[in-house]
């Protein structure tokens, strides 16, 4: 049941917006959230003038008839947008907030009136449906939310009534209700946690709901109500909870409960919020205190910026365009109708009293009404069912294509992508700048346990890939050691030396020293063990996964950590005492002296059974050496030594060190620590300052050395992208080191690149800092960024200028944070602009997103931002285009993003191959509509000049207002999802040929010109071939045809044309394209058959009638059907020939060199690889472009931001609010305020 | 975890699909669709592609043209045009005064030969020139109503301004087009001999059956101030005017001509043909044209040389551009698929 519970509401979370769902749906969720926030904040400024005004709110626990007085909101949540009522309306309101629709309606309106030529069919019809499929969608969606609220709403949970505990559903919960919740179980709303099964009242809970991490996080109830477990027990609970009112602050809670008339407060630590789920605990009770939409999660849910593409922007332009096209046609024909008009035609009938319209006696009204008649007329140049079609073609993308691809489906976590606005598709052909997080993103996060240097020994056998490459281009050749048959490959683990493994190390010089290593590894961490206590099932959580990578190898050391308890540890040793030996040893933890990025070391004091008291430490190894005693001086140098070793190898290093205690010394030092941890203010540097004191004289135990997996395919999949085109930044929270190391190994920066390095490491700013004066320091680093960055552009421009080398940039977040000062700014742009790769490393959240809207906005160029996690969200949302990797721990990037796939890799086919297709697809389907529209248009505009200027239409009304929405409606629909100029294959196989996209060379204006220059072409010889064939007697029954006959021949010929175009636009013809062609042409026979065949009672102008069967007993028809189209294709089909023949596009080469090919792609392929490198020959790959010199860092591990808020929140210490959770704040309020809508 | 697998196969068995345990994987289905790999057919516009549908059009083209061409050249056309002729001399000045002036006899004698032989039916034709009949407040200025049922007589909208009779009661029928109803007659004779000329069929049946009522008469046709054109015979219905008919197919252009008759007999060479007409109609007043024609027909209808010579223009240009490029593609050939034509290859610094 739990289990279930869970799955519906990840479901809810994940695909509650799913697919293309998503931005409408967020976007009203903001516009909700944002008014409730106004609200509570007028609820406070009314406060202030009316005293009455609750400023908290008084909660009766396990009362409702005492809590109905306050009327709180339920707890069933909506996040639909319209209700039954609301839909049309609303709905309505929406739409016409489009100028393409509510121009449509302005001109339906026109064409009531005896202004117009045309009746208002021939825009109501087309108006109307697409008002009707925009609405059907935008229902659709909307009952899809409505379906996951009732799904969320209807979850049970277990509420204490009377003596027992009752299943009720999520939304029947009431403020104040006890509930029990079971383990896994999400909590309903947010609740005062009262009991748990756990001893000492604590519970264990999840919450990567809300901010993505995946560590477990202990809440604590209050001493007082540890009791009111069971239900008879927690039937007597009466308490009375006074607390802040709802507001969307996650880290805060202020109230009081009252307990028989006793106070006691009450700290977020004993808040469980909704979203979060419980862990590691059998069963808890609370009490409700916030339902439904005033849960602090849902008064905090996440908009998404909704964003729209830069295609979509252009095309704004073309129907301005248009729009002044439409207005320079109108024009010129309102001139020549008060030219024209003239009462010297009598057969118009203009004496006497004659409306404005025709009256000759006041030409200026005459020309300023025909305006109006004209824009009616002409209404048809604006391609109403452009915008819906877009929209479907961009949909179905989505849904089908991008969702359901297997290239991008990841075997190992079961994720497919996931693209969660379909607004952006084209963005994807056109991304110039990849702004990639690190962890998680181009890396596993998958920390390896590889070697370990024990007491000046080193031990590992393996050898890293790095290793390799630097041996292969020595030339030497490394005896590849066998694995021997003990050798484990554990998840975070993959070590093998049979000196140390199955308890050898008993044997070795130093066994004690190997012992302390190990209890090291086995206590000195904040790891909570999950699940069986056994060690196969096992698992840790941890903040930091080197964390859970060393304790897992402590457990393949012997050295099983199976328990923690608030106050101990419990560790299962083997081969101890003697080999084969085992026993669960308890050890007491005095003391955590917490992980933060100043300290870069973590320590626990720890009391064995027999009451040895030993300060274990682990470390970088700069900290670790300073606070070393003087002892044991060869262990220190051969550690250093391996370190280094480590260190060039790629592996990230700690330092493991150990301080025996004496009890007095530490009685003593303990006693500073419990007055820091108390104290009130600057309670972080008091600690910082008292940890300081007792890790000192340290004894250096060795050092471990765990590998940072890439993703798989990274470094080809970047090597792809920047032939591409594409620029990749890295922008990661990871020291410069690392972040240069993970460079190079992703192929993002090699040896023949010149590289810059702006970094605050220097000594002039260290002095600086040391002497700790905050403006000093901030003049000296801008100084030295400034001189930087002249004389790295000064470089840069000199190397690109005459060695055309290739550059990269490396630059760190103090730095950067200068470099990105208004003044800096520019020359920051241009300096990162010319390089190809830049690492920017040390960077906040904040940042992230402030070096994507640089490039964004300051270059104009389109960018794309990749992360995983709750600190690439502020980046992901800033740029043009959003990707989140989905499938591992942690929704907030996924929920902030706009696609969402498994792996790194997976972006080329998300780009080259979807992206691009989207691209040239929605290039092609806007020229065409441009097209269409126009070439009809002007055949009409043609008209007007042979109709005196009057505004007579050419063509039935049915006839213009079927053409856009049927007779041409759905070959455009099936080029947009089916061309493909290039298979998906050859598409990656010549990444190069999506930097057409980049340059936009598919809806340049140029493009537009040439075919309007056709449209052009096209219409005249429509008009003036079809009147000037059929001017005279036809067949041999010398009978002349009229007005509709001639329109109607010419209708046909624009129908088939407009079709056979498309055709030949088609780089694929499958049987769609075939079928909706030839059934568009059918549509317009089977139409004119009937609709000319037929006479109806209404009021219809028989204007039509019988047409098609006169001009069928012709051999005119016949003759200009064959003439007309072929003529007007003549031109587009030269220019084609043409084109290729002479300046053939490369996509046009790449078909050329692969015409003979079959697309024979068998299902097999699809089975577990999507990459066309196998993992073998990437890794191959990567190595071979690998740095040549080695270098002497030792790039130390346990450097993930959000490590520091673990330690926090264990200790039950408020978590400050996090950077990037004002990052987004920030990035909310900014988009309330560039989308207005 | 028992509770886990409980609860992770119901939806599976919840979907009625209950196919395997794999259902529950969120891996995509394959199909051809989804994957974007349906077959296609990928034509490539290749030089010789181009050159073969050029000569294609060309092949097929040129034979219409020539067909057309020689089908439109054994039409024999006479053209005569009297608006001017048929005005006295002295009145040449006030031609407006002229045509309005009831009272002085519109008649006028042309004569006209017959340049070659012209089997029967001869078509005859009026043309007029710089007539808007496709003007906006003219095309819609009828009823198709009222023309049809006689029911609906009293049907008048859209007919402004000739809609009612000075009395109110309806006009049928009404609107500009039908008041403005050509009068000219014409009456031919050879060599002192009368050819009667036909008048039936001259309109489209589907016109005559379905859009004229057989029992909708003429009721208050040019009672109005004003007069516009010829008077109809209020006890022949509708369905029977055939001129009237004709004239209300409303023609695309303001240059236009209708059918006035068939003269069903042979005309030999050099035959003069005496054509007495009676000049009423104004289009003096607008400076229109007025044309006789007299004409034969082909297959393909009356002279019309545009098909043939659109046809022989277009198959003789792709011809012409079939052999330029055939000798361009022979002099300079462009291997296909040749991969130094890619942009990056061709320029090996990428911009």
């Amino acid at each position: 049941m739990n289990g279930k519970g869970w799955d519906r509401v990840r479901t809810a979370r994940l695909g509650g917006d799913g697919a293309a769902a998503g931005t409408t749906g967020i976007g009203s969720r903001r516009t909700g959230s944002v008014q409730l926030r106004q609200m509570s904040s007028q609820t406070v400024r009314l406060g202030r003038v009316q005293p009455q005004a609750p400023s908290h709110r008084t909660i009766y626990c396990n009362d409702r008839d005492a809590n109905l007085m306050a009327r709180f909101k339920v707890n069933s949540v909506s996040t639909t947008k319209y209700n039954v009522l609301t839909f049309l309306p609303k709905g309505l309101f929406e739409q016409f907030r489009r100028v393409a629709n509510l121009y449509f309606l302005m001109i339906s309106i026109l064409s009531t009136t005896p202004i117009s030529p045309v009746s208002p069919i021939t825009n109501v019809i087309p108006l109307s449906l697409v008002l009707l499929v925009s609405l059907i969608k935008e229902a659709f969606e909307d009952w899809k939310r409505f379906q996951n609220d009732i799904a969320i709403n209807s979850t049970p949970v277990d509420v204490l009534q009377g003596q027992n505990w009752e299943t009720v559903p999520w939304r029947k919960l009431q403020v104040g209700d006890v509930v029990r919740i079971k383990q896994d179980g999400f909590f309903p709303a947010d609740l005062l946690f009262l009991a748990s099964t756990n001893p000492d009242g604590v519970c264990y809970i999840e919450t990567s709901n809300l901010d993505g991490e995946t560590n477990l996080k202990i809440r604590k109830a209050l001493e007082r109500t540890w009791d009111f477990l069971l239900p008879d027990k927690a039937a007597e609970f009466k308490g009375e909870i006074q607390c802040e009112q709802p507001n969307n602050s996650l880290y805060t809670f202020t109230g009081n409960l009252i307990i028989e008339s006793q106070t006691l407060p009450l700290s977020p630590n004993q808040i469980l919020l909704r979203g979060c789920s419980l862990r590691n605990t059998e069963y808890m009770v609370g009490a409700v205190v916030f339902t439904g939409h005033e849960t602090k999660v849902m008064m905090n849910s996440m908009s998404v910026p909704s964003k729209r593409s830069t295609l979509e922007r252009k095309l704004d332009k073309l129907i301005l365009a248009l729009f002044c096209g439409l207005f320079l046609m109108c024009l010129i024909g309102a001139i020549g109708s008060g030219v024209f008009i003239d009462r010297k035609y009598y057969y118009l009938g203009l004496f006497g009293n004659v409306e404005d319209q025709f009256n000759p006696s006041n030409r200026f009204v005459v020309t300023i009404l025909t305006m109006f008649t004209l824009i009616t007329l002409y209404s048809t140049i604006i391609p109403i069912s452009l915008y819906v079609s877009i929209e479907m073609i961009k949909f179905i993308q989505c849904a089908q294509f991008i969702n359901k691809d297997l290239h991008m489906y990841h075997v190992e976590s079961d994720t497919p992508a996931l693209a969660r606005t379909s607004n952006l598709n084209e963005e994807l052909g056109q991304v110039e700048y990849i702004f990639s997080d690190k962890t998680g993103t181009l890396t596993r996060n998958l920390m390896e346990f590889f070697k370990c240097s024990i007491g000046g020994e080193a031990y590992g056998t393996g050898i890293t890939e790095i290793e390799k490459g630097q041996a292969e281009r020595l030339g030497k050749k490394l005896d590849e050691v066998k694995r021997s048959d003990t050798a484990i490959h554990d998840k975070g683990f993959n070590f093998d030396d049979a000196r140390i493994m199955r308890g050898a190390w008993r044997n070795e010089r130093d066994p004690e020293i190997c012992k302390e290593f190990f209890r090291c590894l086995a206590v000195c961490h904040t790891v909570l063990p999950e699940g069986d206590e056994s060690p196969e099932k096992i698992t840790y959580q941890a903040a930091s996964p080197d964390e859970s990578a060393l304790v897992n190898a402590a457990k393949h050391f012997g050295f099983f950590f199976f328990r923690r308890t608030p106050t101990s540890v419990m560790v299962r040793e083997s081969h101890v005492e003697k080999m084969g030996n085992i026993q669960d040893v308890s050890y007491d933890i005095l003391n955590v002296l917490e992980f933060n990025s100043t300290r870069k070391r973590q320590s626990v004091v720890c009391r064995y059974p027999n009451g040895r008291l030993v300060l274990y430490c682990k470390g970088a190894d700069t900290v670790i050496y300073e606070r070393l005693g003087d002892t044991n001086q060869d262990i220190k140098r051969l550690t250093r030594e391996h370190l280094e070793q480590f260190g060039s190898a790629g592996l990230r290093t700690l330092c493991l060190a150990y301080k025996e205690l004496s009890m007095d010394v530490y009685e003593k030092w303990n006693e500073k620590f419990i007055q820091a941890k108390s104290s009130l203010r600057d309670r972080e540097k008091k600690l910082d300052e008292v940890a300081e004191m007792i890790e000192n004289d340290l004894i250096l135990i060795g050092c471990t050395a765990i590998e940072d997996k890439l993703q798989e395919g990274v470094p080809a999949c970047i090597e792809t992208l920047s032939r591409a085109g594409i620029k990749i930044w890295v922008l990661t929270g990871d020291k410069m080191e690392t972040a240069i190391n993970i460079a190079y190994a992703c192929n993002l920066i090699n040896n023949d690149m010149k590289q810059f390095i702006i970094t605050s490491e220097t000594d002039a700013i260290r002095e600086a800092e040391d002497k700790g004066d905050p403006v000093e320091i901030a003049r000296v680093i801008k100084e030295s960024v400034n001189h930087d960055l002249k004389r790295c552009l000064e470089e840069a421009q000199q190397y690109l200028h005459i060695a055309a080398q290739s550059l990269a940039l490396v630059i760190d977040g103090k730095c950067l944070m200068y470099a990105l000062d208004p003044n800096l700014r520019v020359n920051l742009l241009k300096l990162s602009l010319s390089c190809t790769s830049v690492v920017c490393c040390r960077v906040s959240p904040l940042q992230k997103a402030q070096v994507t809207s640089l490039v964004k906005k300051g270059a104009r160029k389109i960018t794309l931002s990749i992360g995983d996690g709750a600190n690439d969200v502020s980046m992901i949302q800033a740029a043009h285009v959003g990707v989140g990797i989905s499938g591992l721990e942690g929704m907030q990037a996924v929920m902030a993003s706009d696609f969402a796939i498994a792996q790194f890799r997976f972006l080329t086919d998300l780009l080259l191959v979807h992206g691009r297709w989207s691209y040239t697809r929605l290039c092609k389907v806007i020229t065409y509509f441009f097209y269409k529209n126009l070439t009809f248009t002007l055949t009409q505009f043609w008209f007007t000049f042979q109709t005196g200027f009057s505004g007579q239409r050419f063509y039935d009304d049915w006839f213009q207002s079927l053409y856009n929405v049927i007779f041409t409606a759905l070959p455009v629909i099936i080029l947009g999802l089916f061309d493909k100029d290039v298979s998906a294959s050859l598409a990656k196989k010549y990444p190069e040929l999506y930097k057409e996209g980049i340059k936009n060379v598919f809806f340049r204006w140029g493009v537009v010109a040439v075919w309007a220059f056709f449209a052009f072409y096209q219409s005249l010889i429509f008009f003036y071939f079809t009147t000037a064939a059929s001017r005279n007697g036809h067949n041999s029954s010398g009978k002349i045809f009229g007005l509709w006959d001639v329109s109607t021949m010419a209708f046909t010929c624009v129908v088939v044309t407009v079709n056979l175009r498309l055709l030949m636009a088609c780089n694929s013809i499958t049987r769609w394209h075939s079928l909706s062609i030839s059934g568009s042409i059918l549509a317009w026979f089977v139409f004119i058959f009937i609709y000319s065949g037929v006479m109806t009672p209404h009021d219809r102008q028989e204007n039509v009638f019988f047409v098609i069967y006169v001009l069928m007993s012709t051999f005119f028809f016949y003759l200009t059907l064959l003439l007309v189209p072929i003529v007007a294709l003549l031109g587009d089909f030269l220019y084609l020939g043409v084109q290729r023949w002479f300046f053939p596009h490369n996509y046009q080469i790449v078909q050329e060199i692969h015409r003979d090919e079959v697309e024979g792609i068998s299902r097999t392929e699809f089975l577990e690889i999507g990459n066309h490198l196998t993992p073998d020959e990437a890794r191959s790959y990567a190595i071979s472009q690998l740095p040549r010199e080695t270098s002497k860092h030792t790039g130390f591990a346990f450097d993930s931001p959000g490590y520091e808020s673990f330690f926090a929140s264990q200790a039950g210490v408020l978590a400050p609010q996090k950077s990037w959770d004002v990052a987004r704040r920030a990035s909310m309020r900014t988009s309330k305020k560039t989308s207005p809508k | 975890m028992n509770d886990y697998h409980g609860s992770a196969a119901g939806p599976s068995s919840g979907s009625g699909d209950g196919s395997a345990p794999r259902r529950n994987s969120k891996r995509p289905k394959y199909s051809k669709f989804t994957q974007q790999e349906l077959p296609a057919c990928k034509p490539i516009l290749t030089p010789r592609w181009v050159i073969s549908v050029l000569t294609l059009v060309g092949v097929v083209f040129v034979p219409i043209g020539v067909a057309s061409l020689m089908a439109s050249n054994n039409v024999v056309e006479i053209v005569d045009r009297y608006d001017a002729k048929c005005i006295p001399g002295n009145m040449s000045s006030d031609k407006v005064g002229y045509i309005q002036d009831d009272t002085i006899d519109k008649s006028c004698i042309r004569t006209l030969t017959v340049p070659k032989d012209m089997d029967q039916p001869i078509y005859v034709y009026y043309q007029l020139d710089n007539f808007y009949q496709n003007h906006r407040r003219y095309v819609k200025s009828r009823n198709d109503a009222q023309l049809r049922d006689s029911e609906q007589a009293d049907k008048t909208s859209g007919c402004d301004p000739e809609k009612n009779a000075r009395d109110g009661s309806p006009i049928v029928p009404c609107g500009l087009i039908a008041w403005s109803l050509f009068n000219d007659t014409y009456s031919f004779a050879l060599s002192g001999k009368i050819l009667t000329v036909n008048k039936k069929d001259i309109s489209w049946k589907s016109d005559r059956d379905h859009k004229f009522g057989k029992d909708v008469f003429p009721r208050n046709f040019q009672n109005g101030t004003l007069k516009g054109g010829a008077t109809l015979n209020p006890n022949i219905p509708l369905s029977d005017q055939e001129d009237l008919i004709v004239w209300m197919r409303t023609a695309a252009l303001p240059t236009f001509r209708k059918l006035y008759g068939r003269i069903e007999q042979d005309l030999k060479a050099n035959d003069t043909i005496t054509v007495t007409l009676k000049n009423n109609y104004n289009t003096y007043s607008f400076n229109g044209k007025k044309k006789l024609v007299l004409s034969t027909s082909s297959w393909l209808g009356g002279k019309n040389d545009f098909i043939g010579i659109a046809y022989l223009t277009v198959g003789g240009l792709c011809f012409f551009l079939a052999t330029a490029f055939t000798v361009v593609y022979l002099v300079k050939p462009r291997k296909l698929g040749d991969p130094s034509y890619l942009s990056w290859n061709r320029n090996p610094s990428g911009h």
